[in-house]
């Protein structure tokens, strides 16, 4: 059974979707990372699949059951926006916590926040920058014992220190079973840290895998053909290949699986001189979110 | 134990071959000798940040592989069964091996004939691997 089940969730403002119809199964014990640009729907989703916001439509399961309060206890939310009361010390939050989740450990607490530099519990959250306030909030999440930890941009204004420490909290977490959701503008830590991922744009979930599988099937596949006008009938309707570039005699293939067989068939059809080029999370997230148009001149021929 | 491995999570290599890659290559120089202990997934997940269930993954395929062997609840160990020098050499020609196909393939869409890169192996053979007199 899956630890978080989305089917059809979607969240319309007037006649705006912020959420257009999203599912996602994600495995206990899975380290998820939702990317995407600004805008695209993924601390709407957050909300919605925590009933902060009331969604339009769709179903949300955890470990196959509909939220309840008491579910509260097993999941650890932490907003884009820090959640943490301006007002209240680090020591309070700290009481606060204690008071509202029985699986609230003080003592890692204060562990954690030393680790992430957040040294003197008796200041106040407003005399604490805005990577420190990310850090406590942090902190007082990955203290408590959990099933399910949902961390909107978790890395947000931390020092690359404190991000790789937050990232092998992640990592740690998962090792342990707990399934983690994350979204983040940096790649790499998500390259890192993600096992699965899915890039959502404009409100929509436009690719998703392992991240693993992703970089061993997307590759770029180029070739030199005999001639321009050399005719390479039927290899654009090859279902492996997203779309062609061409440019007189060279061939780009932007290949979604089996880039080797795609290399092959191109040598078989004529091509020589053929690359399989690797494509970085970046680059396949950058091309999922704005796949360059090929010319109608480039793909003559095809 | 000091961390052996290094990976490039920005690759477009998947990281779990990256690993797969590196533990063969320890075993092929000795680096892991036959019997050691491997980390565990937790401490390898941990000492090059990334996620766990990747390097689980590269540790069952290297068993599958049977470079390793996992023995539940003790960990996993790079396998005994035959001497260091046999388990080194079958890491080695593995690696070898990929690293060959991979030269031969662009050889072949470089339009080169099989003499002509029989003819390159050889000259590569006597420039490294020159046979004794």
């Amino acid at each position: 059974m899956n630890a978080l089940s989305i089917a059809g969730l979607r969240k319309t403002y007037g006649n705006v979707a912020a959420v257009d119809g999203i599912d996602l199964e994600i495995p206990k014990g899975c380290v998820f990372g939702l990317l995407g640009p600004n805008g695209a729907g993924k601390s709407t989703t957050f909300k919605c699949v925590l009933g902060l916001i009331r969604a339009s439509a769709g179903r949300v399961l955890f470990a196959g059951a509909p939220l309840e309060p008491g579910a509260f206890e097993r999941i650890a939310y932490v907003p884009e926006r820090s959640v943490l009361y301006d007002w209240m010390s680090v020591r309070e939050h700290i009481a606060y916590m204690q008071s509202n989740f029985r699986g609230f450990d003080p003592e890692r607490a204060r562990e954690l926040l030393a680790q992430l530099g957040v040294g003197d519990e008796r200041k106040k959250v407003r005399a604490l920058s805005k990577g420190m306030r990310t850090a406590t909030a942090v902190a007082l999440a990955f203290a408590r014992r959990i099933d399910l930890l949902l961390l909107d941009e978790p890395t947000s204004g931390l020092d690359p220190v404190n991000q790789r420490t937050v990232l092998n909290l992640i990592i740690n977490e998962a090792a342990q079973g707990t399934t983690v959701v994350f979204s983040s503008h940096q790649i790499g830590q998500v390259e890192r840290a993600a096992e699965r991922i899915a890039v959502m744009q404009r409100g929509r979930i436009v690719l998703e895998g392992v991240v693993d599988d992703l970089k061993a099937g997307r590759k770029i596949v180029e070739g030199i053909l005999p001639s321009d006008d050399f005719s390479i009938n039927g290899l654009a309707s090859d279902a492996r290949i997203a779309r062609i570039e061409r440019n007189g005699r060279i061939l780009r293939a932007y290949v979604t699986e089996q880039p080797e067989g795609i290399a092959d068939r191109m040598n078989a059809l004529g091509a020589q001189g053929l690359r399989v080029v690797d494509l970085s999370l970046e680059d396949i997230f950058l091309d999922a979110v704005a796949p360059k148009a090929a010319t109608a001149s480039i793909v003559e021929g095809v | 134990m000091p961390v052996i491995f290094t990976v490039d999570p920005r690759s477009g290599i998947p990281i779990y071959l990256q690993i797969i890659e590196q533990v063969k290559r320890s075993v092929a120089l000795g680096l892991l000798a036959p019997g050691e202990q491997l980390p565990t997934v937790k401490q390898l997940a941990l000492d090059l940040t990334v996620n766990p269930n990747t390097v689980a993954r590269a540790y069952r395929d290297l068993e599958h592989d049977a470079v390793i062997e996992t023995a539940s609840g003790r960990g996993s160990f790079v396998r005994a069964n035959g001497s260091a020098d046999a388990a080194s050499v079958a890491a080695g020609r593995d690696v070898a091996r990929s690293e060959i196909d991979g030269a031969v393939r662009a050889a072949k869409s470089l339009g080169l004939e099989r003499s002509a890169v029989t003819e390159l192996f050889e000259t590569s053979l006597d420039r490294w691997l020159p046979e004794e007199s």
